[in-house]
């Protein structure tokens, strides 16, 4: 027979004291497995943990109490901690996968440099042809290019020496 | 003897994890696995029934860890 335990929402949690066990069901779209599996690692030395699925949208969680038989404040506790540990898991799987190219291109461009230097046959297949990067703005260019004198071109007539030399 | 029938969700346990739990705790208790189509079925009988349950739990423990060590179910 199920009990209730104080400051937990009614439905969420079932504790049975006898068996220093307690149940909480939990929603598979606020709580990813991962997270779940996250937070039941860390629990297994403390507890037993065993996890189903009621159905598609719910997971039940089972923590059962190592000691013989746990006073109702301890299972609370236990609880407690649980969800603090699962709700900071799911917060920090939200994060790994907001942040996941940021991550990949990091740890490739990590790799990238541990390879070292390219050999020389890397360098006599590379294709010096392609455009380094887009640079619409012509950030790329040297002051010189860009605001520097223009240099006449061959093909137009010097108009100031033929003057001159008239 | 104690027999006790576990149902491991499909989606949540490796079926691998099982079986290496399995053959670590054999020597404790008997076991016969079924697979349905979203569970795997074990069947544990105890070789100690005063420590059944304790064995149930420490199976279940050893099996949830091995599967998370795996990287999850699939």
């Amino acid at each position: 027979m199920g009990t209730q335990l104080s400051d937990i929402p009614q439905g969420i949690l079932q504790a049975e004291l006898g068996a220093g066990r307690v149940s909480i069901n939990l929603d598979a779209e606020v709580y990813p497995l991962q997270a779940l599996y996250g937070a039941s690692y860390i629990f297994i030395d403390r507890c037993y943990v065993f996890i189903d699925r009621p159905d598609d949208k719910v997971f039940r969680v089972t923590l059962s109490a190592k000691d013989a038989a746990p006073e109702a404040e301890a299972l609370r506790a236990l609880v407690g901690e649980f969800a603090n540990e699962l709700l900071s898991c799911a917060w920090r799987h939200q994060i790994t996968q907001d942040n996941r190219t940021i991550i990949e291109t990091v740890t490739m461009q990590a790799i990238a440099g541990a390879m070292g230097e390219p050999s020389l046959d890397d360098l006599a297949s590379f294709d010096f042809s392609d455009e380094a990067f887009d640079d619409p703005l012509g950030i790329a260019q040297s002051w010189e290019d860009k605001h520097g004198k223009k240099v006449q071109k061959q093909d137009e007539p010097e108009a100031s020496n033929e003057g001159a030399a008239s | 003897m104690s027999a006790q029938t576990l149902r491991f969700d499909k989606q949540v346990y490796a079926g691998e994890a099982l079986d290496e739990a399995v053959k670590a705790f054999s020597n404790f208790a008997a076991f016969e696995l079924k697979q349905e189509d979203d569970a795997w079925v074990v069947e544990l009988i105890s070789k100690s029934p005063q420590m059944a349950d304790r064995l149930r739990n420490e199976f279940c423990n050893y099996a949830l860890g091995l599967t998370i060590q795996r990287g999850g179910a699939s």
